[in-house]
């Protein structure tokens, strides 16, 4: 049963992570239909900055939480403006290629602002280890557990109740209906890149606090876009449940199974799932995939 | 007839004066240049961006000494950002358009094997460092030359040491699922079978996995009291941050890809008391301590920063090379230079033993130490 917990505690922890990098990619579907590819690029820049904050003053926990999320605030809005905005109106085809290079532009930059060495950010907290009945889990694993309920509850009563929510989903569904009714894209578009940014910039910091920073961080990435496929590519709150089940099925093909097993699992599960639902457990059914 | 003449002994001249000029590219009567692809973005630049910085010191302190028989040395590197098709589109590059003298590097084993080929037909004077493994030395190439060890050896040399440290004891394995964990496993293997180690966990990761949670766990309820960690950098580090989750702590190997300082950091207390397997001096020892004090001058603060172990085994590739073409005195030449790279004999640098090469011998074939982990100052000592 130990055993079994173990596991079980260890693939929230993780499946969180992936969780809360799966809905910032849902989030800019759901607003714009556009995959975003450079979403782990993204999350890993937003934790690299947290942790120069981190590095270079107090280390407080407040002050490295707000400029994170000011950062990933900057770093969404820019990317819309200066990258994506141009894109409008462009085939499907050219935009997502164009993410794809901005990703390419966001690995490479780890190297050139900061170096190739792993680091750990350290914000006094997050890296304990607490022990309950011989299972061990880290602080920052339950705070990021925590973290994706709240969230996930949080965009649900945002979409639902919000005007900007109701908004997005409007644009979503039909961006020309949306503008004749006063919604401007534009800007639904910008804070949908902003959101995504700071959702996904918030894995990327509990990522570095629970495990450590390195360029490879942008692989999150590629874990995550499986989880949202799972929960519905237009799923906010499926794509956060996804990342769960993916960090579950990761953490018990590999605990009973074998370690081989633990990347494939996801995987095969995704191929299931979507041989008998297209589009994703909690997602809609007329939805284009790229 | 008479303008024939003229043009005819002109030409000679030229040729008398510059023989080397003529017969090989890449040296001029000031210059010469020596080139180098390694990956300097992505992950990987860890060991290129080191190892590049090894080469500088090397070079700048040739240079600082007046160069090689009065020739400046200049060094052309290049990024393959760990890329095979770009390791070998780069090593062409500097060969062909830049058209430098002599290669230093290169990249990781499986790009260095890729651009043997390239290597081979040109002919140009190689000194590899970044990777040793066996295929770039067997066959023997007559212009490459390998400085280091195999990984293979590195494994059974820490294998044999920790089962002869904690004799019937159980072990536990974890390797990378390609070439790099092949060889480890083969290494650990033939341990295994010589010396009949009962092993009770082996596991393999998919290379790029972050999250070792299950493995650990696994490796947890196997009571394994040996545990081999086959990851490289940031693997071995999750590793041991998971067994110190699940508060277990079995006597730990890893290799000298990861044998840097900053990792000792990053585990924490975790890492205390790990073993580790290298053939470069650690620097927490003199002659570490030595050469930190000769970089130092020699590079900027960021690259200061940047060394690690691969800045050692740079800087003794290029130290071997440089000694070899300063050996060919005046007239520089590409065979002269592979000549004399055979010719090397127990050459110091200062950061590993000795190195020495002979005819068909293209492999230093460098002394292992074992070295163990301290987490207090963090740095790893040599166990006596």
């Amino acid at each position: 049963m130990q055993y079994f917990l173990q596991l079980l505690i260890s693939g929230l922890a993780i499946g969180a992570i992936y969780g809360l990098i799966a809905m910032g990619f849902a989030v800019i579907y759901k607003s714009t239909g556009l995959v975003n590819f450079a979403q782990g690029e993204m999350t890993m820049i937003v934790a690299y900055i947290a942790w120069t904050v981190s590095t270079t003053g107090s280390g407080n926990i407040l002050v490295v939480s707000l400029a994170a999320i000011l950062a990933a605030v900057s770093l969404g809005l820019v990317i819309e403006r200066v990258v994506m905005r141009p894109m409008l109106g462009e085939p499907v085809f050219a935009t997502v290629m164009v993410t794809i290079g901005l990703a390419v532009i966001l690995r490479s930059s780890i190297n050139f602002i900061w170096d190739a060495y792993p680091h750990g950010l350290d914000i006094g907290v997050g890296r304990g280890i607490v022990r309950v009945g011989g299972i061990g889990v880290r602080t920052g694993q339950i705070a990021v557990i925590a973290t994706l309920l709240l969230l996930l509850a949080a965009i649900w009563a945002f979409f639902r109740y919000s005007k900007t929510g109701v908004a997005m989903r409007a644009v979503a569904a039909d961006d020309r209906t949306a503008l004749l009714m006063g919604i401007s894209a534009t800007r639904v578009h910008a804070l949908a890149w902003a959101a995504s940014s700071v959702i996904a910039g918030i894995g990327g910091v509990f990522f570095a606090l629970s495990y450590d920073l390195s360029p490879a961080m942008f692989q999150l990435g590629l874990k995550a876009f499986p989880a949202t496929i799972l929960g519905g590519l237009d799923a906010v709150l499926g794509s956060g449940i996804g990342g769960l089940l993916i960090g579950l099925t990761e953490n018990f093909a590999g605990g009973y199974i074998g370690s081989g097993m633990k990347e494939v699992a996801g995987f095969a599960m995704i191929i299931v799932v979507l041989m008998i639902r297209p589009f994703g457990l909690f997602g809609e059914r007329d939805i284009e995939r790229v | 007839m008479r303008n024939h003449l003229a043009t005819v002994s002109l030409l000679t001249a030229a040729l008398l004066s510059g023989g080397a000029l003529a017969a090989d590219p890449g040296v001029t009567d000031t210059e010469i240049l020596i080139g180098d692809v390694e990956p300097l973005t992505g992950p990987p630049a860890l060991l290129g961006v080191a190892a590049s910085i090894g080469h500088k010191i090397a070079i700048a302190e040739a240079n600082n000494a007046g160069g090689i028989n009065g020739r400046k040395i200049k060094y052309v590197l290049e990024d393959d950002g760990y890329v095979t098709a770009r390791t070998i589109q780069g090593v062409k590059k500097v060969i062909e358009v830049d058209k430098v003298f002599a290669m230093l590097g290169i990249s990781g084993s499986g790009q260095s094997i890729a651009v043997m080929p390239v290597l081979e037909k040109a002919g140009i004077p190689t000194v590899i460092d970044v990777a040793p493994v066996k295929l770039l030395w067997e066959p023997a190439r007559k212009n490459v030359f390998v400085v280091g060890q195999s990984y293979e050896e590195g494994i059974i040399h820490l294998v044999n040491y920790l089962a002869d440290k904690n004799p019937g004891k159980t072990w536990g394995l974890i390797t990378q699922d390609d070439d790099y964990g092949i060889t480890v496993r083969d290494g650990f293997d033939s341990v295994v079978k010589a010396k009949k180690l009962k092993v009770v966990y082996s596991g393999t990761y998919k290379k790029g996995q972050q999250d070792f949670s299950s493995d650990m766990l696994q490796l947890k309820e196997s009571r394994a009291d040996v545990f081999l960690a086959g990851g490289i950098i940031a693997e071995n580090i999750a590793m041991m941050k998971e067994l110190e989750k699940l508060n277990v702590k079995p006597v730990t190997g890893i290799f000298w890809p990861g044998r840097i300082e900053p990792v000792l950091k990053l585990m924490g207390p975790a890492g205390d008391g790990i073993y580790a397997v290298d053939y470069v001096e650690p620097f927490a020892g003199e002659a570490g301590k030595a050469f930190l004090e000769k970089a130092k001058p020699l590079v900027t603060e960021a690259e200061f920063k940047g060394i690690n172990r691969y800045t050692m085994t740079g800087y003794a590739a290029a130290k071997v090379l440089i000694a070899a073409i300063e050996r060919c005195g005046k007239t520089v030449t590409w065979a002269c230079t592979i000549s004399e790279l055979e010719k090397t004999k127990n050459v110091e640098t200062g950061v590993m033993a000795p190195i020495s090469f002979g005819p068909g011998v293209r492999f230093s074939n460098q002394k292992l130490q074992i070295m163990q982990a301290d987490a207090a100052t963090l740095s790893f000592k040599p166990v006596k």
